[in-house]
C-alpha cells in the first residue's frame, strides 16, 4: 500500500531540499507517530500480562502472551457482539444501498423541481443530532416491542446511513460522465435501460465505496446501539467493548484485546481502498 | 408540447425514485423529531408512574433554563468544540498540504492518518484513556522518564488535565477527516495561480496567505460545519473517557441528555434537552450558511 | 403501500417510456419495482420479528410456568440452575424458566423498568438490587409480600427495613452484601478500633521500610460504589441522607465532617493514594492484592482470589473487620448494606406459584449452599452458627454477622437513584477540590429538596411511615387484582 499511483494531475516538485523541506518533513513524522502510537500501544498491551503491566509499563514487549485474547473468545464470547454488529451494520447497509441507489439516480441525473430542496433537507438530516431522537425512538420501538432486537437497531440506523448513503452516492454519480446515457437515450433507449445497462454497471465502484462507508459508520455506532439494546445477547461490538469494565473489573488486556479486534476489519477496509473512500468521502462534501 | 411532458415525466419519475428513502428518512428520522417536541411539553417520568403523564406546557423548558448542570454542559461543549476544532484545522491544513505534494511514501501517510478515523470512537477513546491510566498508564511512565512529572499524576480528577486526554484523542481522531476535506478543497486550486506568482518572486508564505487560504476558504466553512455540529453531538468519547468527571466538569450537552433519558428515564425532561439541542445545533447550520455564506455542494449550478 | 404509490406515479401517465417499460420486465422485477417491494417486505419483516419477540413462549395445559430472571453465568448460574431443578421435582405442577437478564445494575434496571412500565408478566419474579425496592413498590410494579406472612424476623432487621415501603414488606433478601475493612495482618495485627486509629495504623505502616505505598485504598469513582463509601463514613461520625421523617439532613455538620475525613484522607494525611477518585471495586482489589496497600474498602467478594497464593501477594496476610466508627460521638461503626432480593413482578399471572420459589430460594438450606458455592453471605443470621458456613466464607462468621448487623441501608426512597445522583456528582466534587466539604453538601442538599418537591415525594415519604399510603394506590391502578 505505500506505493500508490502518480496523482492524476501535475504537482509542483519542490526545488531542491530547503530548510523548510526538513522541518517539514519533521512535522509529518512526528505526526505519523502520533496517529501510529497508540495502535502500537494497544497491540503491545494486549500481547502484555496485566501484572507486568500495571507494575512497570515498557514500550518494548518484555513477554508476549496470547491470554487476552483467549478468554476474549473464550469466557467473554466477544463472537456474539461481532456477530450482532455484522448483522446490524450489513442489512443496514444492503437496505440504504438499494434504496438509495435509486433516490442518488434520480437526484444525481433527473431534472426535477424540489431536487435542491431534496438535498437541503438530507444534508440537514445527516447533521441532525443523534440524541435528540432518542427518546421518541426509544418509546416507539418499545411500543412495538423492538429494544434488544435487531430491527430495533437497524431501524434507527437508517437516520443517519440512509442519508448518507444518498448523499455519498449522488456525489459519485454526478462524477460519472453522461455521455453514454445520452447517446444511448438518442438510440432510443428509455431511462430504465439506460440505468440499468450502462450508468448502473459504471457505478459498481461507487456503490462499494458508498457501501463501505455506511457500514463503517454503523459498524462504529455507540449511541443508539447502547440505548435500544439491553444485554450481552444483543450487543454490537462498540457497546460490548465499552461496557467490558463490568460492575467490578477492569480488564485493560482484555479491553485492548477487543479494540485490536474491533479496530482490524475496518483498518483493513480503509488500508485497501483509501483512495476510493477518500473519493467518497469528499465526493459531496466540497464543490470548488 | 414535448418539452413540457417531458419535464413532467422527469419530475414524475425523480419523486418516485426519491421517495422510498425519503420516506424512509422522514418516518424513523422526523416523525420522531416531531415525538421529542410532544413529550417535551409533558412531564413523562418512566420510573414514577404515580406522577402520570400530563401537559406541562413549557415547563421543561423554564427547568433547562434555570438548571445549572444544563448550562455547564453548554459551556463545556462550546470549549471542546472551539479547542478540538482549532487543533484540527491547524494540524489538518499542514497534513493537507503534506498530501497534496509529491513526495515518496505519500500513499502510506494517507493511509496511515485514515485508520484512527475509521476505528469506533468508542475504542480511540479506550485507547487514550489507557494511555493516561494514572497506574501503568504509559503517558505517565514516559513523562517520568524525561523528567517532565516527578511522579505519576492522575489525569482524570482535574478538570484541566482531564480535558488533555479527551482533546488529544478528538484530534487524534478527526484530524485525518479534516485533512481530507481540505485536501479535496486544494485539489481544486488552479495551479497556474501558483506558477504565475512564483514568476513574481512571491515566496511559499505569501502563496499561502494570499492564494491558498483565500481560495480555500469554501473548503475550510464546510469543515467548520462538519465539525461544529460534531462538536456539539460529541457523547461515545466522553461517555468512555471521563464518563462527564471529575463531578461533571466534562460533561457535554448529549451525555447529559442521555443520563436524563435513559438512566433517570425522565422523558419529558430529557426530550425538552433534546429539543435544546437540536435547537442549537440547526441555529448553528444556519449562521454558517447564512452568515457566512457557505454554499453547500449538490445543486448543479 | 409505497408499490402503490409509484404505480399510480407510473399510471397517470400511460404514454411514458417507464411505464411500457415495467411492463415489458414485470416478470423479471425490475429495479424500481424490486425497490419498493423489498421494502415493504422489509417493513414486514420488522413487524413480523417484533411479534416474534413480542410472543411469549405457550405453556402446556395444567401446568404453572414461572420465569426466573437472575445472573445466569458462571458458578452463579450452576447453581440456580440446579436450585430450579430441585424446586420444580418438589412442586411437579410448576415450571420454571430461567431469563437471562444482564448482569450489569444499570442495565438490568433499565430493563425491568422496561417491561413493567408496559405491564409485562415476564419474569414473575424480579431480581432486584438492595436500592431499587421502594422505587419498584411505590410504582406498584411488585406485590406486597404481606399476604403471603413471610417469616420476615428470621432476616436481618437491616435487610428487611430496606425491603419495606410504606409499612409492607416488597421483596425478601437472597444474600447480602457488606462494606468490609481489609487490612494487612503483616502490618496491622489488631483491628482499629476508630477511624483515628486507622489512620495512625496506616501511616506507621507506610513509614515502615518496605510499608506498603498506599495507606488505605476505596472506591472513589463518581458511580454507586462513592455512596457505600460515603454512608459508612456518614455512619462513623454519626449522620444521615435522610432522617426519619424524610428530611434532608445531609448538610450537617456530621456528614461536613465525615466529607471532610475523607478528603484529610487524601490531601492531608496522605494515606489515601488519589488514584481512588477514579477507582471501582476492582482497581482497589489490584492495588491491595498486589500488596501497595495497608487497608482497604470492599464488599467479601475479593476474599477468595486474594487467599489464592498464585495470583496474590498478601494470601494469608490479610484479615476482614468491620468499618470502625469515628470515635466522636453519635457516631457508630458501619457497613453499607447491598446484596439482590426477590420480588414477585404485579403483572404476573401465577403470584402464588412466585412466592412459593421466592419461599425456596430464601430458605435456609439454599441460602448455606449459596454462601458454599459462590461464597455469598446468607441473610438470616441463624444460619452463622452454622458450621457448613465456616468453610464457605472465609472470614470469621462472626465477623461477617456483626458486619451485617452494623450494616444500615442507603435511602430507602423510590427516588433512590436520582438522590443517588445527585449525592454522587457532589460529594465527587469536594473531594476532586472542585468544591468545600460544606457547599458540596449544601448543594446536594438543594437539590435533594427539590427532587423531592418535583417528584411529589414530600407527600408519598410521609405517607410511608403511615398508613396505606399510595404505593397501594399505584398497584390499584396498574390494574392488577389479587
Amino acid at each position: 500500500m505505500t506505493s500508490v499511483a502518480a496523482p492524476p494531475r501535475p504537482r509542483r516538485r519542490t526545488a531542491g531540499i530547503s530548510w523548510g523541506a526538513w522541518l517539514f518533513g519533521a512535522a509529518l513524522v512526528v505526526l505519523i507517530l502520533f496517529t501510529l502510537f497508540p495502535f502500537y500501544w494497544a497491540i503491545v498491551a494486549s500481547l502484555t500480562p496485566d501484572a507486568a503491566l500495571f507494575r512497570d509499563p515498557s514500550l518494548w514487549p518484555q513477554q508476549i502472551i496470547l491470554d487476552h485474547y483467549r478468554a476474549l473468545f473464550g469466557e467473554r464470547d466477544f463472537i456474539t457482539p461481532i456477530r450482532n454488529s455484522l448483522i446490524v451494520a450489513g442489512t443496514t447497509t444492503v437496505f440504504c444501498l438499494f434504496v438509495g441507489t435509486l433516490a442518488a439516480y434520480a437526484l444525481a441525473r433527473l431534472e426535477f423541481k424540489g431536487k435542491p430542496l431534496i438535498m437541503g433537507f438530507i444534508l440537514a438530516v445527516t447533521m441532525f443530532p443523534q440524541i435528540s431522537i432518542v427518546s421518541p425512538l426509544y418509546l416507539l420501538l418499545r411500543s412495538l416491542h423492538l429494544i434488544d432486537t435487531y430491527p430495533g437497531l437497524i431501524m434507527p440506523y437508517m437516520t443517519f446511513a440512509m442519508p448518507l448513503t444518498v448523499w455519498v452516492l449522488t456525489g459519485s454519480i454526478r462524477q460519472i460522465p453522461k455521455d453514454l446515457e445520452e447517446a444511448a437515450h438518442v438510440d432510443g433507449a428509455t431511462r430504465r435501460q439506460s440505468f440499468t445497462k450502462i450508468l448502473l454497471p459504471l457505478a459498481v465502484p461507487s456503490l462499494a465505496t458508498t457501501g463501505i462507508l455506511t457500514f463503517i459508520y454503523c459498524w462504529n455506532e455507540f449511541l443508539f446501539a447502547l440505548s435500544f439494546t439491553l444485554g450481552p445477547e444483543r450487543q454490537t461490538v462498540p457497546v460490548a467493548i465499552a461496557l467490558f469494565r463490568g460492575m467490578y473489573q477492569v480488564p485493560w488486556g482484555e479491553i485492548l484485546a477487543a479494540a485490536i479486534v474491533a479496530t482490524a476489519p475496518v483498518a483493513a477496509l480503509v488500508l485497501i481502498f483509501q483512495r476510493r473512500i477518500v473519493q467518497g468521502l469528499t465526493a459531496g462534501a466540497v464543490k470548488g | 408540447m414535448r418539452k413540457i411532458s417531458r419535464l413532467g415525466y422527469e419530475a414524475r419519475l425523480g419523486w418516485s425514485l426519491v421517495a422510498p428513502a425519503l420516506s424512509v428518512i422522514a418516518l424513523i428520522a422526523i416523525f420522531p423529531l416531531g415525538w421529542t417536541v410532544w413529550e417535551s411539553l409533558h412531564l413523562h417520568e418512566l420510573r414514577m408512574p404515580w406522577l402520570g403523564q400530563p401537559f406541562v406546557g413549557l415547563a421543561n423548558y423554564v427547568e433547562i433554563a434555570k438548571d445549572p448542570r444544563f448550562w455547564a454542559a453548554l459551556a463545556h461543549t462550546a470549549f471542546f468544540t472551539v479547542v478540538s476544532i482549532s487543533l484540527e484545522l491547524l494540524i489538518g491544513l499542514f497534513l493537507a498540504l503534506a498530501m497534496n505534494r509529491a513526495f515518496r511514501g505519500r500513499g502510506f501517510v494517507r493511509a496511515a492518518v485514515l485508520v484512527p478515523w475509521a476505528i469506533p470512537t468508542v475504542v480511540a477513546a479506550l485507547l487514550w484513556r489507557f494511555i493516561f491510566e494514572s497506574q501503568g498508564g504509559i503517558a505517565n511512565a514516559l513523562l517520568v522518564d524525561v523528567h517532565v512529572l516527578k511522579e505519576p499524576m492522575v489525569w482524570f480528577i482535574e478538570t484541566s488535565t482531564a480535558w488533555v486526554p479527551v482533546i488529544l484523542a478528538d484530534v487524534w481522531k478527526t484530524t485525518p477527516f479534516v485533512a481530507l476535506l481540505l485536501l479535496a478543497g486544494l485539489q481544486n486550486i488552479d495551479l497556474s495561480l501558483y506558477e504565475a506568482a512564483a514568476v513574481d518572486g512571491a515566496n511559499a508564505w505569501w502563496q499561502l496567505r494570499h492564494i491558498t487560504l483565500p481560495l480555500l476558504k469554501p473548503a475550510i466553512l464546510v469543515t467548520l460545519i462538519f465539525r461544529t455540529l460534531d462538536g456539539f453531538r460529541v457523547f461515545d468519547l466522553i461517555y468512555v473517557l471521563t464518563g462527564g468527571g471529575p463531578g461533571t466538569s466534562t460533561e457535554p450537552v448529549a451525555l447529559y441528555t442521555f443520563n436524563a433519558l435513559l438512566q433517570n428515564l425522565r422523558f419529558g425532561y430529557g426530550s425538552a434537552l433534546s429539543v435544546v439541542i437540536f435547537a442549537i445545533t440547526f441555529g448553528l447550520a444556519l449562521l454558517y450558511v447564512r452568515g457566512l455564506g457557505v454554499r453547500l455542494g449538490g445543486e448543479e449550478t | 403501500m409505497e408499490r402503490h404509490g409509484l404505480g399510480g406515479a407510473i399510471r397517470a401517465f400511460p404514454g411514458s417510456g417507464l411505464r411500457r417499460d415495467l411492463e415489458s420486465t414485470k416478470p423479471k422485477q425490475g429495479a424500481v419495482g424490486l425497490a419498493g417491494s423489498s421494502w415493504s417486505a422489509f417493513i414486514l419483516a420488522f413487524s413480523l420479528a417484533g411479534f416474534l419477540v413480542a410472543c411469549a413462549p405457550a405453556s402446556k395445559r395444567g401446568e404453572t410456568v414461572l420465569t426466573f430472571s437472575g445472573s445466569a453465568l458462571g458458578a452463579e448460574g450452576t447453581l440456580v440452575q440446579k436450585q430450579l431443578k430441585r424446586f420444580m421435582e418438589l412442586h411437579p405442577t410448576i415450571r420454571v424458566e430461567l431469563q437471562r437478564t444482564p448482569d450489569d445494575a444499570s442495565q438490568r434496571h433499565q430493563l425491568y423498568v422496561q417491561w413493567l412500565n408496559a405491564r409485562v408478566g415476564n419474569p414473575d419474579i424480579l431480581q432486584l438490587d438492595v436500592v431499587w425496592t421502594p422505587e419498584f413498590a411505590a410504582a406498584g410494579w411488585v406485590l406486597p409480600l404481606t399476604r403471603f406472612a413471610p417469616a420476615s424476623s428470621e432476616f436481618f432487621p437491616a435487610t428487611i427495613a430496606a425491603n419495606t415501603w410504606a409499612g409492607q414488606l416488597y421483596a425478601l433478601p437472597w444474600f447480602a452484601d457488606v462494606g468490609l475493612l481489609y487490612r494487612r495482618t503483616d502490618f496491622v495485627p489488631n483491628e482499629p478500633r476508630s477511624l483515628g486509629d486507622l489512620v495512625t495504623d496506616a501511616k506507621q505502616a507506610m513509614a515502615r521500610p518496605g510499608g506498603p505505598r498506599f495507606g488505605i485504598v476505596w472506591q472513589g469513582a463518581r458511580y454507586e460504589g462513592l455512596i457505600t463509601g460515603f454512608v459508612e463514613y456518614l455512619g462513623a461520625f454519626g449522620g444521615r441522607i435522610l432522617d426519619d421523617s424524610g428530611r434532608v439532613v445531609v448538610n450537617q455538620p456530621e456528614a461536613v465532617r465525615a466529607l471532610q475525613f475523607m478528603r484529610d484522607e487524601l490531601y492531608t494525611w496522605h494515606i489515601a493514594p488519589l488514584d481512588v477518585l477514579t477507582w471501582h471495586e476492582e482497581e482497589a482489589r489490584f492495588a491491595f492484592q498486589n500488596g501497595t496497600a495497608v487497608f482497604m474498602r470492599n464488599w467479601p467478594y475479593p476474599v477468595a482470589a486474594m487467599s489464592d497464593k498464585s495470583q496474590s501477594r498478601v494470601a494469608g496476610k490479610f484479615a476482614v473487620s468491620p468499618i470502625p466508627a469515628s470515635g466522636q460521638a453519635g457516631g457508630h461503626s458501619t457497613a453499607a448494606l447491598g446484596g439482590a432480593q426477590l420480588a414477585i413482578n404485579a403483572y404476573s399471572e401465577s403470584p402464588d406459584a412466585a412466592y412459593r420459589l421466592i419461599e425456596y430460594l430464601t430458605a435456609p438450606e439454599q441460602m448455606i449452599e449459596r454462601g458454599q458455592a459462590v461464597g455469598q453471605y446468607p441473610t438470616r443470621p441463624a444460619l452463622y452458627h452454622d458450621p457448613r458456613l465456616r468453610s464457605a466464607i472465609a472470614i470469621p462468621l462472626d465477623d461477617a454477622r456483626r458486619a451485617i448487623e452494623s450494616a444500615t441501608p442507603r435511602p430507602v426512597t423510590p427516588i433512590y437513584t436520582e438522590l443517588s445522583e445527585i449525592l454522587q456528582i457532589e460529594l465527587h466534587r469536594a473531594l476532586v477540590r472542585q468544591a468545600e466539604p460544606q457547599d458540596a453538601l449544601n448543594s446536594a442538599a438543594k437539590r435533594i429538596d427539590a427532587l423531592i418537591e418535583r417528584t411529589g415525594m414530600r407527600k408519598l415519604m410521609s405517607g410511608a411511615h403511615n398508613g396505606p399510603g399510595p404505593a397501594s394506590a399505584a398497584s390499584s391502578t396498574a390494574g392488577h387484582s389479587e
